[in-house]
């Protein structure tokens, strides 16, 4: 299966760049795409508790499965709005 | 306007324009909210900021924050603008506009608002300093 995955903000850095497509095995989880990406960047997997992910747009759990053609994001914690009081 | 409006821009935004184009007759008060680009972050100068976001959820989760706030409290109508890219010292970054017939809510909707915008939406900073730069990681993202 190919998904497309998009990285934003630390992540992004980490991984070197704003998205890709994946190719998949049948049956794999947002929680093992996830790790196929912190075995390659140790950075990434430092972040594991902190990354949320999304799938087509939703957050999502780590065991929801991947279908082909999914949008899956990494999305690290967030830092929108204004500067921190 | 609609009751809910909500837009991500990439241009300095026009909170005067955005204030007179919600006030309507049955308004007795209007709130502006404005974040600015302080100029110190952590004791270090800042020299800019610049702001990304995940457009499509960003978006939908400023709706649902606008629609929430509709409903806890008797606002007339609420405007979220987030702008992304480049942003200088003193810039604003959000507006947030809420009119009402009574102060006590528009006010109360409006810190609601921020308090959930800064918590809740796919939208990342980057801050710019000197000697480097660094993503700010604020909150976690939850479901």
């Amino acid at each position: 299966m190919r998904v497309r995955v998009l990285f934003f903000g630390r992540v992004k850095e980490i991984v070197g760049k704003a998205e890709e497509t994946a190719d998949v095995e049948d049956g794999a989880d947002l929680g093992s795409l996830f790790h196929s990406y912190a075995r390659r960047f140790p950075q990434l997997a430092a972040m594991e508790r902190s990354t949320v992910l999304a799938r087509n747009q939703k957050l999502a759990g780590r065991s929801e499965f991947l279908t082909d053609g999914d949008e899956v994001a990494f999305l690290p914690p967030v830092s929108g709005g204004m500067n921190r009081c | 306007m609609p009751p809910e409006t909500v837009e991500i821009v990439r241009a300095p935004i026009d909170v005067a324009g955005l204030a007179a184009g919600l006030r309507r007759g049955e308004d007795g008060a209007v709130v502006v909210f404005e974040g600015i680009v302080r100029s110190h972050s952590g004791g270090r100068p800042t020299l800019y900021l610049e702001y990304e976001a995940y457009e499509a959820m960003a978006l939908e989760q400023m709706r649902a924050i606008a629609r929430e706030a509709r409903a806890l409290w008797p606002i007339d109508q609420i405007a979220i603008v987030h702008r992304l890219g480049r942003l200088e010292i003193g810039e604003t970054s959000i507006a947030i506009v809420v009119t009402a017939a009574h102060r006590a809510p528009a006010f109360d909707a409006c810190r609601h608002a921020i308090d959930r915008v800064k918590k809740g939406v796919a939208i990342w900073k980057r801050e710019y300093f000197a000697d480097g730069a660094v993503w700010v990681e604020g909150e976690i993202l939850e479901r």
